[in-house]
């Protein structure tokens, strides 16, 4: 019996500090997976959907954050560079101007991760390093709905800005 | 969801909802490592109840000692059944039993039987269709048929619904679509994709403004697009708001 207890309490103590570890954060936030979805090509919700994003950071802390951006259809604007808009008719806006690619590299910087669709780079003729800011072959997911529907297999928690 | 081991402890302590209760079973049930691991866990709280049930103290008769031995057969007894259960999951269980039948939820109209909470190699994805721009609708069909086209080639098993709710409903009601054919099409195509429109839009349209809808023939119909959505991610499926 004594040692059946000697057991329990070791089993009690080591849940108490388990359960201490996982909740303890400065923001009062535990860790967080958070995938935002831009699809539309309206800059200033474009431009809305960053101030949320820095906001998220903000209150819950960039170290608890794992947060990715997936774009895809005319969320890709997000990135297009406006002197591009002209080989690419197939897109309306193209919104990566100096005031929103500071705020995407501010973002990038506090480790948000910036994912763009490959079926869209490919169905509008979209070449990332001359018609795009900043994307990288690492930054490309085969789909983006694919991928929104991987990241919340994983955990992640979704937002539509 | 993925199982972590808050869900283990609450799922031991029989604190999960039903939802939550029938993933943790269906995971067991895929994977005996995590049926172990539970097994364990139940041992070990078992225990636990049983030490502290009973502090070492000087006896004081009969009726205590009663009630201490008690106390042991339940605490045994639980153990046990955490022991049945895991055996149970372990060996498969049947089919048709009162307790499959959790894991199964009709889609509306009876069309999908699959269980809702499927095999975890299962892609599930709904879509939330909000807007009544049939530009809009239009790049998700196309965007739908992409996916099912891919997954389909790859063998990878898919399921996708759409729900239209609120003006998103434009897309199912036969006098407003453009894309009827398209529809009717895509669901003759493909049987692991459902289209599903809100009960409550529909009878708001006939208060508020006398429409009576119809429908086109593929739609379902489900009583509220907003709880099916909820319902469906509490099930693990992954939502996408178009």
């Amino acid at each position: 019996m004594k040692t059946m207890m000697q057991f329990a309490l070791a089993g009690l103590i080591g849940l108490m500090t388990w359960a201490g570890v996982a909740t303890a954060a400065d923001s009062g936030y535990t860790k967080q997976k958070v995938v935002y979805h831009i699809n539309g090509d309206n800059p200033k919700q474009q431009a809305g959907a960053l101030r949320n994003i820095q906001n998220h950071i903000n209150a819950v802390g960039a170290d608890n954050l794992d947060l990715r951006v997936v774009m895809h259809g005319n969320g890709v604007s997000l990135v297009l560079l406006p002197d591009a808009l002209a080989q690419v008719p197939k897109f309306k806006n193209a919104n990566a101007n100096e005031q929103m690619t500071a705020r995407i590299d501010g973002l990038k910087n506090q480790g948000v991760a910036f994912k763009i669709c490959a079926n869209t780079l490919k169905g509008r003729k979209v070449n990332k390093e001359e018609h795009l800011y900043d994307v990288d072959q690492a930054d490309i997911v085969p789909s983006g709905v694919a991928e929104l529907a991987h990241l919340q297999s994983q955990g992640f928690t979704y937002i539509k800005p | 969801m993925s199982i972590d081991e808050i869900d283990l402890n609450a799922y031991v302590d029989g604190e999960l909802s039903h939802d939550q209760e029938a993933e943790v079973l269906e995971a067991m049930r895929d994977n005996p490592e995590l049926a172990q691991q539970i097994c364990q866990l139940g041992q070990l709280k078992a225990q636990m109840r049983i030490a502290y049930a009973n502090p070492p103290q000087p006896d004081r008769g009969s009726m205590r000692r009663v009630g201490r031995s008690w106390r042991a057969v339940a605490a045994g007894g639980a153990m046990l059944s955490v022991g049945l259960l895991a055996g149970w999951i372990m060996n498969g269980n049947q089919p048709g039993t009162a307790e499959h039948n959790r894991f199964v939820v009709l889609d509306p109209e009876g069309r999908g039987q699959a269980p809702a909470v499927a095999a975890d190699d299962e892609t599930r994805i709904l879509f939330h269709l909000t807007n009544a721009d049939p530009m809009v609708a239009g790049e998700l069909l196309d965007e739908v048929e992409t996916m099912l086209q891919a997954y389909e080639a790859d063998g990878r098993p898919l399921r996708v619904e759409v729900v239209s709710h609120s003006d998103g409903l434009e897309l199912l009601r036969q006098s407003l679509t453009v894309h009827e054919s398209r529809i009717q099409e895509l669901a003759g195509d493909y049987d692991n994709l459902t289209f599903v429109a809100c009960k409550n839009t529909i009878n708001r349209l006939r208060v508020d403004h006398g429409i009576e809808v119809q429908l086109v023939p593929d739609a379902e119909v489900t009583d509220s697009g907003v709880s099916h959505v909820v319902r469906r991610q509490q099930q693990g499926w992954s939502y996408i708001r178009v």
